[in-house]
């Protein structure tokens, strides 16, 4: 999967490029709008990151370029967050935007959603080692288990599931199990989490749901 | 036409038109009133020659007598500018007096006497009057050129434009001292105005020695002075709050870093130390969108985009949000809240999270928080019911202030950095309304107001307390 990044700030794209080739991306870096219209016009990207504050030549104008030769997804960063802006980007064609500053597991989540994208079918089943969720019946079992939970729990549980091994930031969880859409400092994720796992992780000797410190909360099996 | 910048000036030349104006208009009443005054007279007199003529005949005065007497009417009519005719039934003279040389007039009998003009000639005027004498027909006009009459006005004319001329000089350069002098008071206000900046914020205009006029005027700047004051007190206290809240996770980061450099550490106590300052980065980051947020807030009315809002679904969304949080600490969340409500969804869903939010951090452990919504005269009041400890009045005011945390001991660490409340205010201004605490001995109400039909109140923005 290659991605390019079109950033102009050096520490950024440095620490941008680094956890995205981490996380199994090939990233080449524009450090300009010039350089960025190079690479779009002679390589293939399954996806573009934008910063829209450039210089030499702007996001927008990249983005207009980018829409003339094709709709490889596009996610822009801009320092600014107004509305205006946002809208300007997302009829300009782009896909996502992120505002800066933004959390690099919030930047890797959308980055994974819009390479995803196409594809993506609701499933119905999942399994990590011993637990089952069965959606349509609202079954969740681990091991001979059944495990009763809300429904706001199974929302969590079935999120943690569809992007198993992904790390996901408390805003994504609030934002696509509450449809709460701002930065909320209160510890309401954390509260949930730790009473999911009342149910799902404590009465059990293996662990599914780990906290990464600072980032957010991942379900996997970690053997 | 351009209007002269200075007031004074305005007013002076002002001053001096209007007298213009009115010593014109009584110019030409008074030129008028002598005309027709001096025209009168002239006709008396002619009307009067005429009948000491018709006297003359009738003493039975043959015509061919008079002529022979010319010294008796040269001596009656005496000067250059008089005329007399005695004509015969054909118009031909039988006695002229005539020194400018007219022409002998045509005018139509006239058995009662009139009068006009020669009408060969202008500027004349003449009496005549049809007459029988010794069985003739004879026609008597008395007649004056009006050379000197025309002469004289003129004259006076003259005079009067010059008059009216220095009048308006004269009233404009006294209008000019005149409206110095009364604008003396704005040049004193002037002044003092001048004295107030950032540094002087607290002088006033003196208002109670002032005209009224200038009273109110000092008085209305006296309170927008007042409101900038306490606007510009607000502002350096709060980015005194700012830097001192910034000061703290920053302060954090520096000191937890070099303490973790003083010597080598496993893999594992730095991943605990980055994280830990991950989560430092995370309260800063948020402070800085808040801070955006509740700058942009403050912008004057910006349009902001409203929908219809169904108030138990917002309701039962947050109650859903905040359930888990509560029952930890043995709390309930209950909802009353009903009715569609006009308003921006977002905001006011922050608004009310943050509400709902400052209610579990403050509240007693295990008693209910009531979700609550009233409307009065189209006003929509929702409203987070909270039982805890009441707040004292003076607290209260200051509750929805910026970085403002009430009781150091009662208030938690961690959380909203103070701003919590200072959005749901700024929520609320933003939709022309305000946002209040009630508190008695057990429960404690937080309120946001929504006006009714805001729309037709655009100039209401957020700007207004």
């Amino acid at each position: 999967m290659r991605i390019l990044l079109v950033e102009d700030e050096s520490k950024t794209a440095d620490y941008l490029a680094r956890g995205l080739g981490e996380a199994g991306y090939r990233v080449e870096v524009a450090r300009d709008g010039l350089d960025g219209r190079h690479l779009i016009e002679e390589a293939d990207f399954e996806l573009i990151i934008l910063d829209v504050m450039l210089p030499g030549l702007d996001g927008w104008a990249l983005l207009r370029l980018i829409r003339r030769h094709g709709q490889v997804p596009v996610l822009f960063l801009t320092a600014r967050d107004a509305v205006e802006y946002r809208v300007k980007g997302l009829e300009l064609g782009a896909d996502d935007y992120l505002v800066k500053p933004f959390s690099f597991v919030e930047l890797l989540a959308r980055v994974r959603t819009l390479l995803r994208r196409g594809p993506l079918r609701e499933r119905e089943r999942f399994q990590v080692a011993e637990l089952h969720m069965d959606v349509l019946k609202r079954r969740v079992t681990r091991g001979e288990t059944r495990l009763a939970l809300t429904n706001k729990e199974f929302a969590l549980l079935q999120l943690l599931l569809e992007r198993e091994g992904e790390v996901l930031s408390r805003t994504l969880i609030a934002s696509e199990v509450w449809g709460m859409n701002f930065d909320s400092d209160t510890n309401v994720v954390e509260v949930a989490v730790r009473r999911l796992r009342a149910k799902v992780d404590d009465p059990f000797a293996r662990r599914l749901i780990h906290t990464e410190r600072g980032m957010g909360y991942v379900l996997e099996d970690r053997g | 036409m351009r209007v002269p910048a200075s007031l004074s000036l305005r007013l002076s030349l002002l001053f001096a038109l209007v007298s213009l104006g009115l010593l014109g208009g009584l110019g030409a009443y008074l030129y008028h009133a002598l005309g027709e005054q001096i025209a009168w007279r002239d006709d008396q007199m002619l009307q009067g020659r005429l009948e000491r003529m018709e006297a003359l005949l009738d003493d039975g005065e043959s015509i061919a007598a008079l002529r022979r007497r010319p010294l008796l009417y040269a001596n009656m009519l005496g000067n250059r500018e008089s005329l007399l005719w005695i004509l015969d039934t054909q118009g031909a003279p039988l006695i002229e007096v005539n020194p400018p040389g007219l022409p002998v007039p045509d005018l139509p009998p006239a058995p009662e006497g009139r009068l006009g003009a020669h009408p060969a000639v202008e500027s004349t005027r003449l009496a005549w009057r049809s007459l029988e004498h010794d069985g003739r027909r004879l026609t008597l006009v008395a007649g004056k050129t009006l050379g000197e009459r025309e002469r004289m006005l003129a004259a006076y004319r003259l005079r009067l434009w010059l008059a009216m001329g220095a009048g308006a000089v004269l009233a404009c350069g006294l209008g000019w001292i005149v409206v110095r002098r009364g604008l003396r008071p704005v040049r004193r206000l002037a002044a003092r105005a001048r004295t107030i900046d950032v540094t002087h914020l607290h002088r006033r205009l003196e208002a109670h020695d002032e005209t009224a006029e200038l009273r109110e005027l000092s008085r209305a700047l006296n309170q927008m002075l007042a409101r900038l004051e306490e606007g510009f007190a607000q502002l350096s206290r709060f980015s005194e709050d700012l830097a001192h809240e910034m000061r703290t996770p920053l302060g954090n980061l520096l000191g937890a870093t070099q303490q973790a450099l003083q010597r080598e550490r496993t893999a594992e106590e730095y991943r605990q130390l980055l994280g830990s300052h991950v989560e430092e980065y995370e309260r800063l980051s948020r402070m800085i969108e808040t801070m955006l947020f509740l700058a942009r807030t403050e912008q004057p009315a910006r349009a902001l985009p409203r929908e219809t809002i169904d108030l138990r679904d917002l309701a039962e969304q947050l109650c859903d949000y905040f359930e888990g949080m509560a029952d930890e600490d043995g709390r309930e969340l209950v909802s009353d809240m009903q009715g569609r409500v006009t308003a921006n969804l977002d905001l006011l869903r922050r608004a009310l999270a943050n509400l709902i939010d400052n209610a579990l951090r403050h509240g007693r452990s295990g008693t209910e928080i009531r979700l609550v919504s009233r409307r009065e005269a189209g006003d929509w009041h929702l409203g987070v019911v909270n039982h805890g400890a009441p707040i004292p009045d003076a607290e209260r005011a200051r509750l929805f202030e910026r970085f403002y945390r009430g009781d150091p001991a009662r208030s938690r660490p961690v959380g909203t950095g103070g701003l919590g409340l200072a959005i749901v205010r700024s929520v609320a201004q933003m939709h022309g309304g305000e946002a209040w605490c009630e508190s008695d001995t057990a429960v404690n109400a937080f309120w946001l107001h929504l006006p009714a039909g805001d729309d037709d109140r655009v100039d209401s923005g957020p700007g207004r307390r």
